[in-house]
Parts: C-alpha cells; structure tokens; sequence
C-alpha cells in the first residue's frame, strides 16, 4: 500500500491524475501514516491554510481590532529597510561614536530642554518617587546608493536612494518609539527599540537600522522619543508630545530629539 | 472568516500600490495569524512575534505577485505555518539555518472553493469533532478551536500537561482534518 510522501504530494500538486484517482480512494478511510504526514508537510498547494482558515472559523467571531500600530509599523521597517552591510557600518560607527558628543549632531530638543533634566517626580499615575529622565542625543550616518556612508549634519539634503543610519548617547536604558514626519502630516511610526545606556547604533532585534527614503520627496524629520525603563507611553501619548499637545507627565518624561533632512527625489537630476 | 470579497478587493488594492490597503489587510488578518501562533506552544511570545512579522512581511513583499486575491487569507496561514515550523524545528536542531520551509508561490495558488463551500467544510469538521472519542484530545481541540479563547501554553497549564503535548493533539487532529479536506478536494474540486 502506498502512502504519502514527498513525490506523491508533487504529482497531487501537478494533478497527475494516477495520483489523484489513487488518493481519492486511499485517503477516503483514516490512515495513520498519510495523516502524520500530512501534519508535519506542507501543501499540497495552499491546503494547509485553508485548514487552518477552517478551524480558526470554528470560534465564535471576534469583534473588529483595532490596528496594531506598533507591530504594523515594524512590518512596514522592515520592508522599507535593506539589510545594512554591517562590516561598512562597523568601520563608520567608531568615527562617529567619537565624534557624537564633540560634534553638534544633537538636534534641537522640544519643550525648552526636554530630555536633559535627571531625576524628576513622576506625575504618571501608578509611577512612584523619583524616575530617571533620559538624555538622548542622536548622530545620523547617510549610506549612498554607492554604498559610501557619510556623517550627516541637520537640514542636509540627501537622496531618496539613501539610507539613514541612526546612532544614538542615552544616558541610562530605556525605550524609544522612531517616527518620521513628512511636511504638513502626522508623525508616522518607524518601529519601537529599546536603548541601552552609552552609545549604540540604534537597531531593532532583527539588527536593521536603516531608514530607507525611497519614495520620499521635500522636509523629513525623524524624531527620536525615549523613556526610561518602566514607563512606556503609547504611540498616541508619544504623537501628542510630538505635535505639543501632550499631557505634562508625557511631556516631562519624554527625552525627544529631531533630525531634520530635506530629501531630493532620485528621479530628479543631483 | 476573512477570506471575502471584501478582503480580495484589499488585495488587489495593496497588489496596485495603495499603501493605506496594506495596513487594512494587516489590521484585517493580524488576529487570524496571531491565533494561529497561539497554538504553537513551544515558541515564546517574543519568537511568536517575530514570525507573526516575518510572515506579512513575506506576504506583503510577494503580493503583488499572487495571482488569486481571494486566496490570500489561505496563503498567508501557509506562509505563518510554514515560519512557526521552521523557526521551531531551527529551535530543536533539526533544520540548519539556510534551510527555510518554501511558502507556496504566489504565482501558481490556485483559485479557492466559493463561501459556501467553506461552510460546508465547517460543518464537516464540526461533525469530525464531535465523534472523537471523549478524551484529553477532544478537550484539547475543542479548548483551542471551539471555544478559542485559549492558547496553547494556556490549556497546557489548565489540563496540567507539558506544552508541547498540547500541540502533538492539535497537531495530530489537524492531521486528520487535513486528510479529509484532502480526500474532498481530490474527490471533485480539482476535476
């Protein structure tokens, strides 16, 4: 008696129509063999996804979610983000490691010096005594479509083919939350990371650090915005600090930095 | 389920550029994907995470590509499957880290049975269900699928099992079910 296997799954797939009559009948009676294959193969086809979609109809519905921003802005990262050439990134990083903190690459900081106070009263309800406050300080690297890396100084003009390699100074661990923002929208959520206290590239755990600006075209900012451990304000909390509507905790607890680039479309002459 | 029309039309929406489609399809199929990692126990909720990621980011990056966009709920539980499995079986060793188990290509999924045959495969594996013998595998399957509120991590702590035992029996019943939608797809959908 024959059972399934790899060749016979081949030729079901290719709709040999031996395989087909054969398995039709033998399949028509519980067999231990087919069904312990079956479970550890895939396919034929998209077979296993529509058993999954038929078993997962067997609960009642769920309402409607909300969309998941944080995990939906990760996906778009690492779509958008090419793997970096990481052995390049190491030879620049030390560069600008040593320059970060001589160098002016600490961009402007919103509400007349967020971010840099330390030890401050927590006003979050649940949070108690003194919370550390970050102080954050970023440096941006711009990867050509050549390849080259060079350290980037605000309000520069790159090109849409560039990639935007990002390194950050945290005085102490944290959380950060990335966002871009076009000119006249919304900030837009990059991905969340967390941030280790020094100097570090700033990544997420699948080691991207790039942000990509193809598709991009005029003013971008990237706003940084970091709390300390513990305290993790959501997207929207974070987005309200960010166009200066956030609560006073937030915006107390918030070390924010912006780096702004102007970014000319690949399409138009350099 | 979300395999509608109104789903394809996202599809074909996303396939066509619209950016805004791809974050509806997300916000559309995240709980699906995300249930269905729920029955894999042995994976934590950090490596769940990443595969949920790794799963929409393949979909998304191959879909302008699938041919049939009412098949992509179907295409992107295989891809999900096909991630857990590969991220479990590197977890134990058993798969070297080039190896990768191939999602099916977008170019040749095939179109799928209309709603209402869907129901009716419903209602066959609701009937399967209820003819199993009455057991810690009925219970196991009816605590995941039927009631679906638990994961697997879950009913193991409530049935006092190890986590991988609960994903043997549901991955054993999903054996069966798939044996018989097999049998049914060969027996008329494919002539």
């Amino acid at each position: 008696m024959r059972h399934l296997d790899d060749e016979a799954l081949h030729a079901l797939a290719r709709r040999e129509p031996d395989a087909v009559k054969y398995f039709r009948e033998h399949l028509a009676t519980a067999c231990e063999a087919c069904e312990s294959f079956l479970a550890t193969h895939s396919g034929p086809d998209v077979l296993d996804g529509q058993v999954d979609a038929v078993l997962l109809a067997l609960a009642p519905p769920r309402s409607d979610a909300p969309l998941d921003e944080v995990g939906f802005a990760r996906v778009r990262r690492r779509l958008r983000a090419p793997r970096l050439d990481t052995r390049k990134w190491g030879l620049i990083a030390g560069a600008v490691a040593a320059g970060l903190l001589a160098v002016v690459v600490v961009p402007r900081l919103r509400q007349g010096g967020t971010g840099v106070e330390v030890g401050t009263a927590s006003q979050e309800p649940g949070v108690k005594g003194q919370v550390g406050r970050i102080a954050l300080e970023l440096a941006v690297v711009v990867r050509g479509a050549d390849g080259s890396l060079r350290r980037l100084d605000p309000d520069t003009q790159v090109d849409s083919r560039d990639v935007l390699l990002l390194r950050y100074h945290a005085t102490e661990a944290g959380t950060a939350l990335l966002f871009q923002q076009r000119a006249g929208e919304e900030p837009q959520l990059l991905g969340p990371f967390a941030l280790e206290a020094g100097t570090h590239d700033l990544q997420d755990p699948q080691g991207l650090s790039g942000v990509s600006l193809e598709g991009e075209s005029g003013p971008l900012t990237l706003w940084l915005a970091a709390s300390p451990t513990g305290l993790q304000p959501s997207v929207d909390e974070v987005k309200r600090v960010l166009v200066g509507e956030g609560e006073r905790w937030e915006q107390g607890m918030l070390a924010v930095t912006r780096f702004d680039v102007r970014v000319r479309s690949s399409q138009n002459p350099r | 389920m979300g395999s509608t029309e109104g789903l394809a039309e996202w599809v074909r929406r996303a396939a066509s550029g619209e950016t805004s489609a791809f974050s509806e399809l997300y916000r559309r199929t995240r709980p699906l994907v995300a249930r269905l990692m729920a029955g894999f126990a042995p994976l934590d909720p950090d490596e769940v995470e990443d595969v949920i990621q790794e799963t929409f980011v393949r979909a998304f990056r191959a879909l302008p590509r699938l041919k049939e966009a009412g098949a992509f709920e179907a295409w992107l539980l295989s891809i999900a499957r096909n991630r857990a499995r590969t991220r479990l079986e590197r977890k134990a060793s058993v798969r070297r880290l080039e190896d990768d188990i191939a999602d099916p290509e977008p170019e040749t999924v095939p179109a799928l049975p209309e709603a209402l045959q869907l129901e009716r495969d419903i209602e066959v594996v609701r009937q399967l269900i209820s003819e199993l013998p009455e057991g810690e595998e009925k219970r196991t399957v009816q605590l995941f699928y039927i009631e679906g509120e638990l994961s697997a991590r879950e009913i193991a702590e409530q049935l006092g099992v190890g986590k991988s035992a609960v994903t043997m029996r549901l991955e054993r019943f999903r054996g069966r079910i798939k044996r018989e939608l097999l049998r049914r797809v060969l027996a008329g959908r494919w002539e």
